[in-house]
Parts: structure tokens; C-alpha cells; sequence
């Protein structure tokens, strides 16, 4: 009997324990144990300071983007990456011709004729970023994140959407550098680690 | 004709089950609603780790630990990159030393909140795993500031870190350790010693210490039997032997000595300890020095093999790596805790009732990811 009326005691105190801890939830609703509501209001991303130094370097992971216009077509990306998602190809121009300078004064060699990113195999670990001498690929958001805003629901109707073709050569160009008395490579070969 | 078995049923609970936190079948011979044999089959989330290994740099293999143990990636992460180090013979600087063990152990509150949550809601319990899982977020937030990820880190680099600490992190976590330290008594009022819970739990499921140790069970389930068996004290690895901290053990304080309320409560007091961990780390954090100078440009371990172990929330987690001196290893084998803790299953819940097998799968607290990697 006593125990019949202990068991009772413990249940009812410890609902109204429960009952007590919840209740003072509901009483003391703040902003931010409240749902966001999602699409119109979004948290605020965490503040870092960005920039191209290696040691406050831009921390998002988020869409990759490339700037064609540094890119030197050296493969360090493409070689980190443990899922093969970049793809590049690559031709190379005859000697003396001018393809332009990259931001960090380096001559430009290769003409990158395809820098494909598809994001569906993407695993976000971010070891393209490092490796690169130029400092081009990084995820959005990052550096120079006025050009590029943060994308983080990059969301596509299409699979095809989400293959990120970002070399911005033109047919003219290769066929320029192609059809020249110099014969070419047609591409460069992977170096095998 | 075979025989017929009248009484009893053979049920399949998952593979997609919401209480076999993941994709688990569970093949139950029952006999009106007691079970009389289980047998777990696994393999649906296999996504070929260790042959994935064999094709990958030592540097890009750390990424595929992450997704090994999805919910405490810090410590996967630790452990490989603990175990590749000790092959290579780099003794990284102290600050990098702190900044891991802030990770683990945060990471290690992460996700303890994560199996009592869902512990909690196999048991009927709902408003804790919300309680819970806001607590959590905190957690998250921090790593999202740290290296921008909030699930899949691949934050700790073979020689040193990713990322050095950004600026605030210190005072955000002490922000959230003081913040959090309150509310474990409040999640252990609402939940641990709530009537209901202790007569769904208490006195279920018991594993024996002998049973225990003889399926190589380790971790905190290990530990919920009564066993004082913690890496972080007994296997010194990285700073451990700095801090000050207990390994708390079940001691049957509602049931019996290794039931399913000991190892919930095991977990409540480890978030204690690592806290207390992740405040001394803080404290004697240096602020000087380079997270990256001891990374080296190429990783090739010399040749020889290596297992070494770390305690993950799970228990132990085991690397054997063997190397042939060029850049991708030969073999990575991973020892996964929760492969252990679900193979005592069969021993400890035959016999209960289907709602209690659900409770004794909840406490062990496995996550299949690592089981199947």
C-alpha cells in the first residue's frame, strides 16, 4: 500500500515537474526560441573577417565559384579533390602569345578551354580552395563577396542546373590557337600523383 | 512439410524505421508482443569507406571520415588525424593540441544531446528532444563560425588545423557553456528522472559487465555497466593527461547496474566532464602561433602499419593504417564502437517486449553511418 501511494506521489510530482519546465518555456517566449520563419527571415550568417590572407580566410562552404579570369589552368583543384567534380581541359597557346595576366602578375600559359564544376557530386570539404596558387576557386561568399553574394540555396529545377560550366573562352579563340602553323597539344595531361 | 511455428511472427522492424535512427533492419521472431530472437541486418548505408581509402590521398580521406560517424565528425576526425600523425612522427604545436580537444569535446556534448534526444523520443518523449536539439544548434553555430560547416567538418588537417580560431570564439563559448550548464538539469529533471521514463528504462536491458566486455561493447555503454574503461584516461592520446576530469560509471542508482537509465545517465554526466574540459582547455589556450606550420607539403607516411585508437562519444574508434610510403595508404580499417554496441543487441534484448527493444536500441545509441561507413 505505501508503495501503491509512493508511485503515485512520484508520478504526479514529476509530471508537474515536466509540467513546470515547460509552462516557464511558454511564459518566457524570447526572439530565438521562437521558428524562423524561414523564407522571409533567415539567421544571420556567422561574422568572420574575409579577406585573401591565408589566416583569416573566407570559412563558407557554399557554391563553388571559379574567376576565369585568374585561372592559370594548373589542375591543383582538380587534383585535391576527393571526388573528381572539377573537370579541366586545357590547350596551350604558341610562345609569345599575350592571353593576359592574372590579378597576382602571373603570365597566363594555358587556355582553359572547360572548367566544369558539377555540384551534385560536390562534398563541400573545401580542399580545392587551398592548393590554388591564384587564389580564383573559392566558395561564394567568400572573397570579394560584394561580386559574389553568399548562395547557400542554390536550388535548380534541372540536375543539368546544377554542372557549373564557368570557362569563358569562345570557339573563336581555340579555333585561333588550334588552327596555327604551330602544332598543338590538345590537351595537357594529367600528372599522375 | 516444415514445421509450423503457430506462435510465432516474424516482424521486420525498419529499414525505415524512425527508431532505428538510421537505415537498420531488424528481423524480430516474436511470440505474441515478447521478442524471442533478434537478428540485426545492416549494409544499407555502406558507401565502400575503406576501398574509397585505397584511392584517395591521406590528406583526402579525412573528408570520408567525416561521413563515417555523421553526428561527431570532430572525432573522427581526431582520430584519424591522431593516428596518421603518430605514423609520421609530427608532434603538432600546443595551441593546435587545445583547439582539438575544444572540438572533441564539444562535439562530444553535440552529440550525447543528440542520442538522449532521440532516446527520449523512442520512449514517447517529445518536448525534450526539441530542448535538446536547441541546445545543440548552439554547438553547431560555433563550428559554422569555426570552419564554416555545421555537420561535415573537415576541420582537422594532417599536422594541424584548417582554420585558426576566429575572433569571439572563446567568449561564445563560454557564452554557451555557461548558458548550457543550467539546462542539462533542467533537460535531466524533465526527462532522466521523470516517473515514466525511469519505469520504461530502469531495470531494461540490462548488459552485464562480463557480457559487456566479452562483445567488445566500449564507450559509454561500456562504461553505463559499472566498467571505468575511457582512452582519454587509460589509452593517453593528444593532452589529455592535462585536464581533470572523472569517468563516470552506471551504478544502478534505479535498477540494476548496467540497465538503460545507467546509460543515459553515463551520457548526462560526461556533457558535465566535458565541459569542464572545454573550460580548463580555454583557459590554458595559447593565443600564439600558426595552426598550419607543421602541415606538411607532401603526406607520405613512411612504411609500416599503425592501429591506434581514441575515444569517440561512442567509445573506441579504431584507425589501422597500413602504408607503403607513397601517397595513398594501402588500407584504412576503421573500428567502429557503434558496430559493437549493436552486435550486444541480440544478447541483451531477447526476451522483452517489442516497445522495450525499441528503448534498449535507443540506449545504445548507435549511428549507422559508422556501422555500415
Amino acid at each position: 500500500m505505501g508503495e501503491y501511494l509512493q508511485n503515485i506521489w512520484a508520478s504526479i510530482s514529476s509530471s508537474l515537474v515536466g509540467m513546470s519546465i515547460t509552462l516557464k518555456h511558454l511564459l518566457l517566449i524570447r526572439k530565438g526560441n521562437v521558428t524562423l520563419q524561414y523564407p522571409e527571415e533567415k539567421w544571420p550568417r556567422p561574422e568572420r573577417n574575409i579577406g585573401f590572407d591565408h589566416k583569416d580566410y573566407n570559412v563558407i562552404r557554399s557554391k563553388l565559384h571559379v574567376d576565369m579570369d585568374d585561372c592559370i589552368g594548373c589542375y591543383k583543384c582538380a587534383r585535391a579533390c576527393p571526388v573528381d567534380c572539377i573537370k579541366i581541359e586545357t590547350i596551350k597557346v604558341p610562345k609569345g602569345t599575350d592571353i593576359g595576366t592574372t590579378s597576382n602578375d602571373t603570365k597566363k600559359r594555358l587556355l582553359v578551354t572547360r572548367f566544369d564544376i558539377d555540384m551534385t557530386e560536390c562534398m563541400y570539404c573545401n580542399l580545392c580552395v587551398y592548393p590554388c596558387p591564384e587564389e580564383c576557386i573559392f566558395m561564394t561568399g567568400g572573397p570579394n563577396s560584394s561580386k559574389h553574394p553568399i548562395d547557400y540555396e542554390f536550388s535548380e529545377y534541372n540536375r543539368e542546373g546544377l554542372m557549373y560550366p564557368f570557362a569563358t573562352v569562345t570557339q573563336e579563340e581555340i579555333d585561333r590557337y588550334t588552327d596555327s602553323e604551330t602544332p598543338e597539344k590538345p590537351a595537357e595531361k594529367e600528372e599522375t600523383a | 512439410m516444415g514445421i509450423v511455428h503457430g506462435d510465432e511472427m516474424v516482424l521486420n522492424i525498419g529499414p525505415q524505421h524512425p527508431s532505428t535512427h538510421g537505415v537498420l533492419r531488424l528481423k524480430v521472431h516474436t511470440d505474441g508482443e515478447i521478442v524471442s530472437k533478434i537478428t540485426p541486418y545492416i549494409g544499407y548505408l555502406h558507401r565502400c569507406f575503406e576501398k574509397h581509402c585505397e584511392n584517395l590521398t591521406y590528406e583526402q580521406v579525412i573528408p570520408f571520415t567525416d561521413r563515417c560517424d555523421y553526428i561527431s565528425s570532430m572525432n573522427n576526425n581526431f582520430g584519424y588525424v591522431v593516428t596518421v600523425e603518430e605514423l609520421m612522427d609530427i608532434h603538432v604545436s600546443e595551441k593546435v593540441e587545445h583547439i582539438r580537444v575544444i572540438m572533441a569535446e564539444l562535439n562530444r556534448i553535440a552529440s550525447h544531446l543528440l542520442a538522449l534526444g532521440t532516446f527520449g523520443m523512442d520512449v514517447g518523449a517529445f518536448t525534450p528532444f526539441l530542448y535538446m536539439f536547441r541546445d545543440r544548434e548552439n554547438i553547431l553555430d560555433l563550428f559554422e563560425m569555426t570552419c564554416g560547416a555545421r555537420l561535415l567538418y573537415n576541420y582537422m588537417w594532417i599536422g594541424g588545423l584548417s582554420h585558426d580560431l576566429p575572433v569571439g570564439f572563446v567568449e561564445k563559448t563560454y557564452e554557451f557553456l555557461d548558458y548550457f550548464e543550467p539546462k542539462i538539469k533542467e533537460n535531466d529533471d524533465l526527462l532522466m528522472y521523470n516517473k515514466i521514463f525511469i519505469e520504461r528504462t530502469a531495470d531494461v536491458g540490462v548488459l552485464p559487465p562480463e557480457v559487456a566486455i566479452s562483445y567488445g561493447v566500449t564507450g559509454p555503454n561500456l562504461r553505463g555497466s559499472g566498467v571505468q574503461w575511457d582512452l582519454r584516461k587509460d589509452e593517453q592520446y593528444s593532452i589529455y593527461d592535462r585536464f581533470d576530469f572523472e569517468i563516470p560509471v552506471g551504478t544502478g542508482q534505479m535498477g540494476t547496474v548496467g540497465d538503460c537509465w545507467d546509460r543515459y545517465w553515463v551520457r548526462t554526466q560526461e556533457m558535465k566532464e566535458s565541459i569542464g574540459i572545454v573550460r580548463q582547455a580555454l583557459k590554458q589556450l595559447p593565443t600564439e602561433g600558426d595552426v598550419q606550420e607543421l602541415v606538411p607539403k607532401k603526406i607520405r607516411p613512411p612504411k609500416g602499419s599503425i592501429y591506434k585508437r581514441t575515444e569517440s562519444p561512442r567509445g573506441d574508434l579504431g584507425f589501422y593504417i597500413i602504408s607503403d610510403g607513397k601517397p595513398t595508404p594501402v588500407r584504412v580499417k576503421l573500428r567502429s564502437p557503434a558496430f559493437t554496441a549493436l552486435s550486444a543487441l541480440s544478447a541483451i534484448a531477447e526476451g522483452w517486449m517489442i516497445s522495450d527493444v525499441i528503448a534498449i536500441l535507443g540506449s545504445l545509441d548507435i549511428v549507422l553511418g559508422e556501422i555500415d561507413r
